[in-house]
């Protein structure tokens, strides 16, 4: 292999990286979501606590993203629309990486 | 409650902001179809093609603010409040391009005002971190978001104190740019007003292209752009484009 082969390998890993990365933010601002007046944003995080709070719990409160107490009285409810705005975000990265993958072989 | 975005479009002689606002007016008709209220000048208007049903607010935009030596006619942003006919109103700049409905989710919020502080540099570059260029927290009063109120009615009279007094303020906090920025006096008004404490935040960064990154085409589901003979793009994602020289057909 030689250097000039190397340096287009470089590249491209740059491209896909910056690409990757830049995709990866647009999923976390799409997984912002708004719910009782508040903001929450729809990771794995918040979707795991939900789903724990609600195995012992009716209603229970959440800090939203910025640390404002709320009260949670229809858990499925929520926890139904959490999973559909992350899965919906992590669809779109997942699409963007397959192009990525595509690019690197 | 009525709702909508307010934009501020000032023609100046170097730049022709009136074409950026054309195409951001489309990407907020095509994806957040929210009403539109734009705040021009006559000089302004006249140059504007067909743009559809948006209103209009007729003003001249206060002078004397320079960017790199060029007119910067950026001042009046204190005014949004007065101006806005909304309860619920979307601040933007025109070089915001929304390219999904993503800020659609503040208006379902019972949050009185909210702004960015954080911006995410799309070129890899982390050249945002301004944290270095003065004493305070700079905000991004690219997209700001707010309910009226009296609590806002506050913040808006400040930002005009902050403005007014701007010279002063600027020292005090030791901001190395010295001509008046609004996401400097919005900073520096929340602080003031809400007991140096703390301020309700967007909960994300605002994706930003740094002013050296050449647009090459700013189309109807994304952005192309050229930086080191490499050429990136973005799709479904909103942006704030810095390099004004933006490729307008």
């Amino acid at each position: 292999m030689d250097i000039r082969s190397l340096k287009q390998q470089s590249e491209l890993s740059y491209n896909i990286a910056v690409a990757k990365r830049n995709a990866l933010e647009k999923a976390n601002s799409r997984m912002v979501m708004a719910y009782n007046g508040n903001l929450f944003h729809a990771d794995a995080n918040t979707i795991g606590l939900v789903r724990t709070l609600k195995e012992n719990r009716d209603s229970f409160f959440l800090l939203d993203t910025n640390n404002n107490p709320v009260e949670i009285t229809d858990a499925d409810n929520f926890l139904e629309r959490l999973i559909e705005r992350n899965q919906e975000a992590l669809n779109a990265y997942h699409q963007m990486y397959e192009t990525f993958t595509k690019k690197g072989d | 409650m009525k709702q909508g975005i307010l934009l501020f479009c000032f023609d100046t002689e170097h730049t022709k902001y009136h074409k950026i606002l054309e195409r951001c007016v489309g990407l907020i008709k095509k994806n957040l179809k929210l009403e539109i209220t734009v705040v021009t000048n006559f000089q302004t208007y006249n140059k504007l093609g067909p743009l559809g049903l948006i209103n209009y607010k007729f003003m001249e935009p206060e002078i004397g603010n320079t960017k790199e030596g060029k007119p910067w006619n950026n001042v009046d942003r204190h005014m949004a409040y007065e101006l806005s006919p909304y309860d619920k109103t979307l601040v933007m700049d025109i070089d915001y391009f929304c390219y999904s409905d993503n800020l659609l989710q503040l208006f379902d919020t019972d949050y009185n005002f909210l702004v960015p502080d954080q911006a995410f540099d799309l070129s890899d570059r982390n050249s945002f971190d301004h944290r270095r260029f003065s004493q305070i927290p700079m905000v991004w009063a690219t997209v700001l978001y707010f309910k009226k109120s009296k609590e806002v009615e506050h913040i808006f009279k400040m930002v005009k104190y902050v403005k007014d007094w701007y010279p002063y303020f600027n020292d005090l906090y030791r901001i190395q740019s010295k001509n008046f920025r609004n996401d400097y006096a919005f900073a520096i008004a929340l602080q003031q007003l809400k007991g140096f404490i703390g301020y309700d935040k967007f909960p994300f960064a605002l994706s930003t292209l740094p002013p050296d990154c050449e647009i090459l085409e700013l189309g109807d589901y994304g952005v192309k752009w050229k930086l080191h003979d490499e050429v990136h793009q973005i799709e479904a994602q909103d942006v704030h484009v810095l390099n004004k020289e933006i490729p307008y057909e």
